[in-house]
């Protein structure tokens, strides 16, 4: 992280911001040329390095994007549910090998079968077929998963119309700041975003803060492959989200928000883009909303492709128009943030929460959930459910009820549960009894809640492919600051690479060390976080891969 | 839990008492805000916990993981956290592990995975022995790496493009360490990293070579790379078991301390000693590599005498009795008047001291000058009718506190690149930075106003900007009255001036002067620098003297972070004024007609003392025209090439019956001098030089003298002792010991006292020295606002009818003054010619394109310059540099000079252009 970089890119604010030029300039050819990257780092002040640098981190923005027309989703749901080579094939015969990229993921893992082209997202069996057919062009894609919801329901009903929104920003600005802060805190909420860190608490120390101007940040970059409820809150709970950022940006004294929101959620991109508009046109956003002095507006930032995004040190430098490399804390965001200033970057479902706290009141939602894990959750399931979808429940419900009624239990043969994202636990199917959808019960059995997506490992995929794929994409997604995971992950998926493809058998010793290196020697949770469900696996499936490492233990 | 051996439950016990924590079990006293890192090292040393991300003079970066620690909390069980301690703040009562078996295992590992990406040749590496990682490897213990062959990046071409720098990038470990210096130290952000994760790769500008990139070659990326995969082609980190000598740097007046490897007689490489508290492990790409000239083919070996017109090798004694001969022979026949010296900035503290001396006490006379009568004369004389005191008021570490810079006149990310990398890192992190100059320069870009003034036009913009301080009452009333005087008249002054007048003169508009004057009025400390675009002009003193009143009017003087800071131009400029080498002036500033000084002189010297003030350099050109000045004795400076109206100069100098020059190299100048002494240069010689921030520095000898030449101390001394003064042959020690004697503000100055660091005068007699001047009082007592109106230069009202230019000279960053030194080094391959700027609808009107040779004509004389369009100044505006003497652009710069302090204007210069 450059403080330079961030004061000068500051300079220009979000309005002209260097990060969205980057990925304007690159619309057309799908990546950035360097008379762009050097006329950007002459307008921003800046290095043509630093442009340019930050230009090839992106998977949509970098050299290697060239050329590409259509991109696979190479997901983890899509990868198990092995969907994916039959679509490559399909979508040969209407584009160039070299036209086809990868994206990781769209979060269609509902159905599978996922792409992107032209700017919309699309998935299921016959959807190469429809789009294509008959020489007729197709319409985007709709989109169908369950959604369901038990107990307390809460962005399930968050379903705002125009007056309930009116009458939630009217309520606000009616509520003291510090009482509505004092609502949040006693929630209890906690970050939905996978780490479970105490939003009240960011709330109270950005609204401390003395520097100004503030920042409201949403990451919407939900990159874990197989999770999609963020999308469904950006979808079908647009208002609810940015009425949060609202409340967020009251509380700390923020005047502007920013939803940083994946590429490739292009269909969220344009709904949030209108659910702003709705509420600016409502009076609901801008310069003194309803007449109190108080000032907020939010823009969307269209992400570029990073998983590391979704780490908020890193999507503040993507923000800025740096590379997005894991920041060192302290300073943290709600004292240095964005452009160096007290800026909370909260998840989706976490602001989605704030004004149905703002109305009912913390101690409400405190009464739902379990001990220090409050209010509810959304679970994403995969196409191995009967009933994939989105599910609401009260955080304390048995996961089996999740799987087993809301999900309608497994349509093939299921061995291991991936829940909480590629950094989540790998749940072998026994252990699911054993398990309520909070975050004690999974840190206390040995796994993590994380963000609560849920892929199912078919019986039939080997185990040291799915780590294989697990040290893969860490590799692919590693931002490569921090040595242990820039290289550990590398030399992670050449050892299983290697025990696959050749008469090897992985040191155990040297497998552990690596592990205990990426745990306990990575900057952020990516390398930090990556071992725990390769843990799960050797504690799991010992049996299934004691072929491939040196005999011991 | 076992950890190091001893139960953690043991251990808590032993924290005793508040404010502190435990490494290992013992219990150390905390400092606010400092890391785990830097609490370690004040107790245990650099090396106790191994890095490889960090380096002394970046911010921590977290990357390496190796400093990784454990960590145990009060209240929190026997839990322990690996945490990196280079970025994880100490806490009360923390349990600091740094060498648990954890934390060993972590270490091998990091290093392990490393190494899997890493050539392993360190046998013919040229940084071997001398390498952080192999260093670190063998600290933790790395036997072997286990890993199967993988994906590897040791592949890498090397990149040699660079007269200096050079690449080896299959040796990086991606550390970023030159990425960030080239942020954090430098502010150039030519390097950057390209791709993502295990493709992450270093590139030079839009990943080209270090040839095609913005570099500006100050090497800090070289210095703070960890291996050699950034490097110099002098192998800067190379083991060659050399000595390291510290000295400081011969260049600008910055006053860098360099690093020097030397073996024998062989001077190997220069590097930035992390501990200088003006450079903190900085220089520009002259202090750390411009220095072969020391040993160049040109070097002048031995002491030559004209004899029909050519200069003959003669040994030193032959040259001191022709000197002695003809000096006695002109001051018997003329009088001591007729002699006169220039000595050199570029030389010691000792060594100026000596020559004024020789001047002044063996021939007689005042006639005394030095270079700063052509850079900051101006300067000196504003500065002391304002405070009473000519020197920079606050040092450069004030930066630190100020809230508002304002840099007039001065380009210093090319003339001083340490200081300007500093100014230019606080302005782009958002201090409000007012540059008022002509140029659009580099540090211009990152102002928050830029007053882009018509040449000349000074007075006019710093009026204009006091009249609106007043008139809105934003000046500091306080100070006003307790600390200055002639505030009453001062303000009349500047309430009456023609704000339509000086708006249409100086080409700012108005609410633009007014919008920086605010600016600089309401920060809490406001710091202004300036350089020889305040001081080369007509009204160059009066410019000084209106910055004075700007501060004190704002009570910007006597605290931190403010104050009247001139960049000083060379080396050792500072010292010499203070030495004495001025006309008017003696030692110490002692004024040389006051006859208790000449008495004081006269006792401390042994010898008549003479009671008029002599002449000034411009005034020496005038009297040998007129025939009064017959001898001259010149010391390391190219006043042919530097000096304004070059023919007149030569005439001057041609009329001279004895010219001696003391120079390193043949120059312009020694064409016409009847005896050529060779001095010794920077690194082969001992004494002090004093910063532009008043800190005398030690110089030390890294190398013998080459040839015959001498330091030119001992040349004085030598000299002195043959016209019959009886003077101790040189050394600092005893040159100093007698300066500070007469010098009031070297009272307290030791050559071994000096240390690392020196000190800034005024030194008291108990070896304190001084932050900030003007604390409690002025000189003066009360600072005086004395205003001036803008008057125009005479340059413009007779020439620039036929002459409808102005053509205003300054310097790159690769070449110094003259270019007699760095157009001997590997920066003449960076920039190898003066060039003209010339905005493009200039050019356009011209017929002029982009390296165009161009006629520059003026009054005097003209030159063919080649252009280069840029938009860095406005139409009608042309500026140049004067570095190569085969363009001699002083053929075209008048004979206009201030009017007080004689400093000629080279800054504005009505020329006519032509495409030839």
């Amino acid at each position: 992280m450059s403080k330079n970089i961030s004061a000068l890119s500051g300079r220009k604010g979000l309005e002209e911001g260097l990060f969205e030029k980057i990925g304007q300039l690159t619309e057309a050819e799908g990546f950035l040329s360097k008379e762009a990257a050097q006329q950007l780092a002459d307008e921003y002040l800046i290095g043509d390095a630093s442009v340019y640098g930050a230009s090839t981190f992106y998977d949509f923005t970098r050299p290697e994007n060239k050329g590409k027309k259509v991109y696979v989703c190479n997901g983890t749901a899509c990868l198990c549910a092995g969907t994916q080579e039959g679509l490559r094939q399909a979508l040969s015969q209407h584009f160039k090998a070299e036209e086809i990229g990868e994206m990781c993921c769209l979060g269609r893992c509902h159905e599978n079968h996922a792409f992107y082209y032209d700017g919309h997202n699309y998935s299921g069996k016959d959807a190469v077929k429809k789009l294509f057919g008959n020489g007729q062009a197709a319409t985007a894609h709709q989109d169908h998963y369950h959604f369901g919801a038990a107990g307390a329901g809460i962005i399930a009903g968050a379903t705002y119309t125009p007056e309930q929104c009116r009458s939630i920003v009217e309520k606000l600005l009616d509520t003291p700041a510090e009482e509505v802060l004092e609502q949040i805190k006693s929630s209890g909420l906690r970050g939905r975003g996978g780490a479970g860190f105490p939003i009240g608490i960011k709330l109270e120390g950005c609204r401390k803060a003395p520097a100004t101007p503030k920042f409201i940040v949403c990451n919407a970059d939900e990159g874990d492959p197989g999770s999609y409820s963020d999308r469904f809150v950006l979808e079908q709970r647009p208002h609810a989200m940015l009425l949060g950022m609202l409340i967020a940006g009251y509380v700390t004294g923020a005047d502007r928000g920013v939803v940083y929101l994946r590429y490739e959620y292009p269909e969220s991109i344009q709904v949030n883009q209108q659910a702003i508009a709705s509420l600016r046109n409502a009076g609901l956003l801008g310069n003194d909303i309803l007449g109190s002095g108080f000032n907020f507006e939010i823009k969307v930032v269209k992400a570029r492709g990073a998983y590391i995004c979704g780490e908020e040190t890193a999507l503040l430098s993507s923000l800025e128009g740096q590379r997005p490399e894991v920041r060192v804390r302290p300073p943290y965001p709600v004292n240095y943030g964005l452009f160096g200033k007290p800026t909370v970057v909260n998840n989706v479902e976490t602001l989605a929460n704030l004004p149905w706290i703002l109305t009912r009141g913390g101690a409400a939602f405190a009464a739902t959930g379990r001990g220090r894990s409050t209010g509810t959750k959304l679970l994403s399931l995969d196409s191995a459910f009967n009933k994939p979808g989105v599910y609401e429940v009260d955080m304390g419900t048995p996961l089996a009820e999740v799987v087993h009624q809301l999900g309608g239990g497994f349509r093939k043969a299921v061995k291991a549960l991936h829940i909480g994202g590629p950094l989540g636990g790998l749940v072998p199917i026994h252990k699911i009894d054993d398990l309520t959808v909070d975050f004690e019960s999974f840190a206390q059995n040995g796994f993590l809640l994380g963000h609560a997506s849920v892929v199912a490992v078919p019986e039939d995929y080997p185990m040291v492919a799915y780590l294989e794929h697990l040290f893969a994409f860490t590799a692919h997604e590693s931002c490569g600051k921090c040595f242990p995971c820039r290289i550990g992950s590398v030399r992670g998926k050449e050892l299983l690479q290697k025990a696959q493809q050749e008469d090897f058998k992985i040191d155990r010793q040297l497998f552990e060390d690596l592990l205990f290196t990426l745990k306990s020697g990575s900057l952020c949770a990516l390398g930090g976080g990556m071992p725990l469900p390769v843990y799960n696996a050797l504690e799991y499936f010992e049996e299934e891969l004691k072929a491939y490492f040196t005999e011991g233990k | 839990m076992q950890i190091a051996g001893k139960t953690t439950g043991e251990l808590k016990t032993q924290v005793a008492t508040a404010n502190t924590a435990l490494i290992n079990g013992k219990p150390f006293t905390i400092e606010p805000g400092e890391t785990i890192l830097q609490f370690i090292r004040r107790y245990k040393g650099a090396q106790y916990v191994p890095t490889l991300c960090d380096a002394p003079n970046l911010e921590p970066f977290g990357s390496c993981r190796v400093c990784s620690v454990e960590v145990g909390r009060l209240g929190n069980g026997t839990h322990l956290k690996t945490v990196a301690s280079c970025h994880t703040p100490v806490e009360e009562g923390m349990m600091i592990y740094t060498d648990s078996p954890p934390i060993q295992r972590l270490r091998r590992n990091i290093l392990e995975l490393v190494l899997t990406d890493h050539p392993l040749d360190c046998l013919t590496c040229e940084v071997n022995g001398n390498c952080e990682l192999q260093d670190v490897a063998a600290k933790v213990g790395i036997r072997k790496v286990r890993y199967p062959e993988g994906e590897v990046h040791t592949d890498r071409e090397k990149d040699l493009s660079h007269p200096y720098m050079t690449a080896d990038l299959s040796k990086c470990i991606m550390c970023y360490r030159c990425v960030r210096a080239c942020d954090e130290v430098q502010g150039q952000f030519v390097l950057g990293v390209s791709g993502r994760g295990f493709d992450n790769k270093i590139i030079m500008g839009l990943d080209g070579s270090f040839q095609e990139s913005d570099c500006v070659s100050c090497g800090a990326c070289s210095q703070a790379c960890p291996t050699s995969a950034i490097h110099d082609v002098y192998q800067s980190k190379a083991n060659f078991g050399q000595d390291k000598v510290r000295t400081t740097c011969t260049y600008c007046g910055v006053g860098c301390q360099l690093e020097v490897n030397v073996k024998g007689d062989q001077i190997y490489s220069i590097r930035a000693p992390y501990n200088a508290e003006v450079n903190q492990g900085h220089t520009c790409l002259k202090g750390r590599y411009a220095f072969r000239f020391y040993n160049h083919p040109d070097r002048l070996k031995y002491p030559m005498i004209r004899k029909n017109g050519q200069l003959e090798r003669v040994s030193w004694e032959e040259a001191y009795d022709y000197i002695a001969e003809r000096l006695m022979a002109i001051k018997e026949k003329y009088g001591p008047d007729a002699i006169a010296g220039i000595s050199s900035a570029r030389t010691t503290n000792e060594e100026n001291y000596l020559m004024q001396k020789m001047i002044r006490a063996v021939i007689g006379t005042n006639n005394i000058d030095g270079c700063a009568r052509v850079c900051h004369s101006p300067t000196a004389l504003g500065m002391q009718r304002t405070f009473g005191t000519g020197a920079a008021t606050n040092s450069i570490e004030d930066l630190k506190y100020t809230d508002c810079i304002m840099v007039i006149g001065a380009n210093p990310t090319a003339a001083h690149p340490v200081t300007g990398a500093k100014i230019k890192q606080k302005a782009m992190k958002g201090t409000p930075l007012i540059v008022i100059d002509p140029r659009r320069t580099e540090i211009a870009k990152y102002a928050k106003h830029h007053l882009q003034l018509r040449p000349g036009t000074n007075v006019a913009v710093l009026d204009m900007m006091m009249y609106y301080i007043i008139s809105e009452g934003l000046y500091d009333a306080d100070f006003v009255s307790q600390r200055t005087e002639g505030f009453e008249d001062f303000k009349k002054g500047v309430l009456n001036i023609n704000l339509d007048e000086l708006e249409r003169v100086s080409g700012v508009p108005r609410e633009e002067v007014r919008a920086a004057a605010i600016t600089y009025a309401t920060a809490n400390a406001a710091m202004c620098f300036h350089g020889l675009g305040v001081t080369e002009h007509y009204q160059g003193t009066y410019a000084v003297m209106l910055i004075a009143d700007l501060a004190m009017l704002t009570g910007n003087v006597g605290k931190r972070g403010c104050g009247v800071n001139p960049l000083r131009g060379q080396n050792n400029v500072q010292g010499m004024a203070d030495m004495g080498v001025q006309p008017y002036q003696g030692a110490g500033y002692l004024p040389v007609e006051n006859p208790q000084v000449i008495k004081q002189f006269e006792q401390f010297y042994g010898r008549k003392m003479p009671t008029k003030s002599g002449y000034t350099i411009p005034q020496m050109y005038n009297a040998a025209l007129d025939g009064k000045l017959k001898a001259l004795w010149l010391t390391g400076e190219d006043v042919v090439q530097s000096d304004p109206n070059t023919a007149r100069v030569i005439k001057a100098l041609q009329a001279l019956d004895l010219l001696v020059v003391q120079e390193i190299f043949e120059t312009e100048t020694t064409k016409y001098a009847h005896v050529v002494l060779p001095g010794a240069s920077f690194l082969e010689k001992e004494g002090t030089f004093t910063n532009g921030e008043r800190r005398i520095q030690r110089v030390q000898k890294v190398v013998e003298p080459i040839g015959e030449s001498k330091p030119d101390g001992q040349i004085y001394v030598e000299m002195m002792n043959r016209l019959g003064y009886p003077q101790a042959p040189y050394s600092a020690k005893t040159a100093l010991e007698e300066i500070s004697q007469i010098v009031p503000f070297f009272a307290g100055v030791k050559w071994e006292e000096l240390g690392d660091n020196g000190k800034q005068w005024p030194v008291k007699p108990d070896g304190t020295d001084t932050k900030v001047l003007h604390t409690e009082s002025f000189k003066l007592g009360k600072g005086r606002l004395l205003f001036e109106d803008f008057v125009e230069t005479s340059e413009i009202l007779d020439h620039q009818k036929d002459y409808p230019f102005i053509l205003t000279t300054n310097r790159v960053l690769e070449h110094y003054n003259a270019g007699t030194m760095t157009r001997r080094t590997p920066n003449a391959k960076l920039v190898h010619e003066d060039i003209l700027l010339i905005n493009p609808l200039d050019a356009a009107n011209n017929g002029i394109s982009d390296g165009d040779l161009v006629r520059v004509e003026s009054a005097r004389g003209y030159v063919h310059v080649p252009a280069k369009l840029t938009d860095e100044v406005k139409p009608g505006i042309l500026s140049s540099t004067f570095h190569f003497p085969d363009i001699m652009i002083n053929l075209v710069t008048s004979d206009v000079h201030d009017s007080i302090a004689d400093c000629p204007e080279y800054k504005v210069v009505c020329v006519r252009i032509k495409k030839v």
